[in-house]
């Protein structure tokens, strides 16, 4: 075999409290097309990344064709030969198609005045193998934004080759693609191959990895565990790398009796008095009331035990998604990153567009058209992306507290009397053991474990029935973790129904008392009590299990 | 980098007019003046009116460019102040002065905008404050240059600014001339660039777009018309005026949302806030002529600016109810 075309060898790289990459390598040679395989977190986008240089690892080493190479931003490595199709795609929409296959390489006249023509013929000499996916018509002076997710990535991928690269890094570059443009994207890998083009492929469809590339590369918690000729290696072997000997551990929790356990007694503190704003068709208190409400609609029969209930849910990226959950349950979401938990989340917190389907709480059906009619139902919502969606970090911590929760203090429905903002925000501290200097510093101040539980805080003291955590214990530490999962678990000893979507295949076997496990969109295997092991999560996320179900 | 990321937060921030509603404005200020300002299409009005836009349109397609790389300057105004005070110290009355005049106001106005850029791109400052920050700098350095108003433009140079070329005012050749200096810069891969960063400054970084770079050229070229826009009070004044550019940044800010460029960036352009920076000054012509105190003026331009940011908000209130 030739010498290695690229090899990268000892890369690391910290993102705040989580080791994305922890010593990975990689060897490849020219030729080839090599897979980058791995379970969620295992850090297959960073290390695409330090390649491409969006990422600049903390240490480590790239050598490309034995020299070493200095990579500090896209356009180092673009000097080194290096083009990248990105997950979270890098086009402009507001530009035309033209405009982002060209972008920052525009072909210029003298003194940097752009030469439309050139620019166009390169689009189009780029976009032409694909032509099919836009019905024959390249939409080259079209917004880029108005075009679709497959259309997009398709642009994406143009833009790469435009750049005639030696290295081609394709990070799910056909996850929004059609079978026919799949095709066309596997030959024209053939034809780089054939012309001595590096392409490193991460896909999440096994099948593809395993039509497409030469050799494949396991990542397992930011480290290499193994690189194998794909010609010799069932998926069986494959999984066993991505997993390693990890003991299959069986969930701590049993799984949680029939019937709704009593309601505490901070929950019958969620009656009616005491939501004075909450609308009518949410008011209903667990229990025979409820099923008696349901009864009175006639086809909308809920299932006996049953506290949540989906049904058909439908939307741009969930394919009809329908389960049971009972009340103090904890009901993982499992498979690989992004095949649609986060949005399945949103969905029932009414902040996706549901284009079809229904939900059930309690017997009563549950408003998935607006997060505060969730909210008043009794949903709470624990974004993903905390720093954003789930708190107002420059506020002081009593504020972020008592946010979501505040109507329910409010006299007659405006005062809010700051004794009581006050001594609720301090129970819920002491409850949750955040550490924080005064209630009145800002939660940015905090560490990111006790910022988590201050957006999980601000929920509790709603006292909510159904709980959706988003991935809580991303870039937390051990420590916090432990106490998250304790938190977890009380808020479904509460009664509650905890649904947990979770990158962290270890967390869904430790809380969970069944995982639903996604892919692309749909709900492709349920695993519950000692079933769910990672093991068993990462084939089901790679659609391997036995007793696979479409 | 904060505050671009912030702002597209904002719902506002997205929020553009559209075209059509842009010349509709126009075309009723345009409406009522004619009714209001005795002979409006007359010789002398149409040539002194445009006299007293060229100003505004100048810095108001300079606020465009900084707007659309994701950025504000709020510094423009002094920028004016600054290149005008120094331009007419140079120019002291001589004709002959004229050309070096002109080059130390680009000049003045080219190193203005670097700084702000280079505060903004390098060391990371909101633009918000930071061209506040620097506006200050900028009208301390005029009093210094002129610290009362005085100085004098050359009279061959007021007059022909006043006169007209066949039929048509000097002043309109500016704006037009204004117009295609936009269009030349629209073809240089600099402003594609500033396109791009202001549209997904991340997504530019990745397609090897210099982020930094083009930054500190929008701002660069948001100082270059700010001189301009100097150049033209000069010859609309014939002085110099160390407080002159004081209302014009505001102004300018309001032009661009009038012409339909995002505030959030990438999206827009100079054309839009050439009418939009006509509009505001007609409506400056209409609240004089209908003998309204000038304290209230800047109510007015103000409210004229909530309107047109909330005919533009219908469409995007519509487009956010959630399905039935």
């Amino acid at each position: 075999m030739s010498t290695a075309l690229l090899e990268m060898t000892g890369v690391r790289k910290r993102y705040g409290g989580v080791q994305a990459l922890d010593g990975a390598s990689l060897t490849a040679v020219r030729g080839e097309v090599h897979a980058l395989l791995g379970p969620n977190g295992s850090g297959k986008s960073t290390l695409d990344k330090t390649l491409a240089g969006t990422v600049v690892p903390d240490s480590g080493e790239i050598r490309i064709d034995g020299a070493v190479a200095r990579i500090g931003g896209p356009r180092d490595a673009h000097a080194l030969g290096v083009a990248a199709v990105y997950q979270q795609l890098s086009i402009v929409g507001d530009l035309t198609v033209t405009q982002n296959v060209v972008l920052g390489l525009e072909p210029a006249r003298r003194w940097g005045f752009l030469d439309h023509r050139a620019a166009r013929d390169r689009a189009g000499a780029a976009l032409e193998r694909f032509a099919a996916a836009f019905s024959g018509r390249l939409p080259l002076d079209r917004p880029a934004g108005s075009l679709g997710p497959g259309e997009l990535q398709i642009v994406e991928v143009a833009k790469a080759l435009a750049r005639g690269p030696r290295i081609l890094v394709l990070d799910e570059a056909t996850a929004s693609l059609h079978k026919e443009q799949v095709e066309v994207l596997f030959e024209v890998v053939g034809e780089l191959r054939a012309a001595g083009v590096l392409v490193l492929f991460t896909s999440h469809r096994l099948d593809e990895v395993f039509a497409l590339c030469d050799r494949a590369t396991v990542l397992r918690n930011g480290r290499t565990a193994g690189t194998v000729e794909l010609a010799d290696t069932d998926e069986a072997e494959l999984v066993g790398l991505m997993v390693g000997d990890v003991p299959h551990r069986a969930p701590r929790r049993a799984p949680a009796t029939t019937g709704a356990p009593a309601p505490t007694e901070a929950f019958v503190g969620a009656g009616p008095e005491a939501r004075p704003g909450a609308e009518a068709e949410a008011e209903a208190v667990p229990g025979a009331e409820a099923r008696a409400g349901a009864e009175a609609r006639p086809g909308a029969e809920a299932v006996p035990g049953a506290r949540l209930e989906v049904r058909g849910l439908t939307t741009e990226r969930l394919r009809d998604v329908g389960f049971t959950a009972r009340a103090g349950e904890v009901l993982g979401l499992g498979g690989l990153q992004g095949q649609g938990q986060s949005e399945l989340l949103l969905a029932l917190f009414g902040a996706a567009r549901v284009s079809a389907g229904e939900a059930l709480l309690d017997g009563r059906p549950l408003p998935l058209t607006s997060p505060v009619r969730a909210a008043r139902a009794g949903v709470a919502l624990v974004p993903g992306d905390r720093g954003r969606q789930g708190m107002f970090a420059t506020r002081p911590i009593q504020e972020n507290l008592s946010l979501a929760s505040m109507r329910r203090r409010a006299r007659a429905g405006l005062a809010l009397g700051a004794a009581a903002e006050r001594s609720a925000a301090r129970s819920m501290v002491e409850r949750l053991r955040i550490k924080l200097g005064s209630l009145a510093d800002p939660v940015s101040t905090l560490s990111g474990g006790n910022q988590q539980k201050v957006v999980i805080g601000k929920w509790l003291l709603d006292r909510p029935r159904v709980v959706l955590l988003d991935d809580p214990t991303k870039g937390v530490d051990v420590a916090a973790k432990e106490e998250i999962y304790a938190i977890v678990r009380g808020l479904a000893d509460d009664g509650a129904v905890v649904i947990l979507n979770s990158s962290d295949n270890r967390e869904l076997a430790e809380l969970s008392d069944r995982v639903l496990v996604l892919f692309e969109g749909a709900v492709v295997e349920e695993l519950s009590g000692a079933a769910i092991t990672e093991g068993r999560l990462v084939a089901g996320a790679l659609r391997l299990a036995p007793g696979e179900s479409l | 980098m904060n505050v671009p990321a912030r702002l597209r937060d904002l719902r506002w921030a997205g929020v553009q007019l559209s075209g059509v509603a842009t010349v509709a404005m126009l075309v009723v200020a345009v409406a009522v003046n004619t009714a209001l300002q005795p002979n409006f299409w007359g010789g002398y009005a149409l040539t002194s009116n445009f006299a007293t836009f060229v100003p505004l349109v100048a810095i108001a397609i300079g606020q465009t460019v900084v707007v659309l790389s994701g950025g504000l300057d709020l510094s423009l105004g002094a920028q004016v102040t600054l290149a005008s005070v120094v331009a007419v110290q140079v120019v002291d009355g001589r004709l002959d002065r004229l050309p070096l005049a002109a080059a130390a106001a680009l000049g003045v106005g080219m190193a203005c905008g670097a700084l702000n850029g280079l505060v903004v791109a390098l060391l990371r400052l909101q633009p918000i404050v930071a061209t506040f920050a620097t506006s200050f700098v900028f009208s301390g350095l005029a009093l210094v240059v002129l610290p009362t108003p005085g100085g004098s433009v050359p009279i061959e140079v007021t007059t022909a600014y006043r006169d007209s070329v066949l039929g048509v005012p000097v002043a309109l050749l500016a704006i037009v001339g204004l117009a295609l200096l936009w269009r030349v810069l629209r073809g240089h891969r600099v402003l594609r660039h500033v396109y791009a960063v202001g549209g997904d400054a991340e997504a530019a970084y990745a397609s090897l777009v210099p982020v930094t770079r083009t930054r500190v050229w929008a701002y660069v070229l948001g100082g270059l018309f700010a001189a301009l826009s100097a150049l033209a009070v000069l010859a609309n004044t014939g002085s110099g005026d160390p407080f002159v550019g004081n209302e014009l940044t505001l102004a300018s800010v309001a032009a661009v949302v009038l012409g339909g460029t995002a505030l959030a960036g990438g999206r827009g352009g100079a054309g839009g806030s050439i009418l939009g920076a006509m509009v505001l000054a007609l409506v400056t012509n209409i609240v004089f002529f209908a003998d309204v105190p000038t304290t209230y003026r800047q109510l007015v331009n103000g409210a004229v600016i909530i309107l047109a940011l909330a005919l533009a908000g219908i469409p995007a209130l519509q487009k956010r109810r959630p399905a039935a």
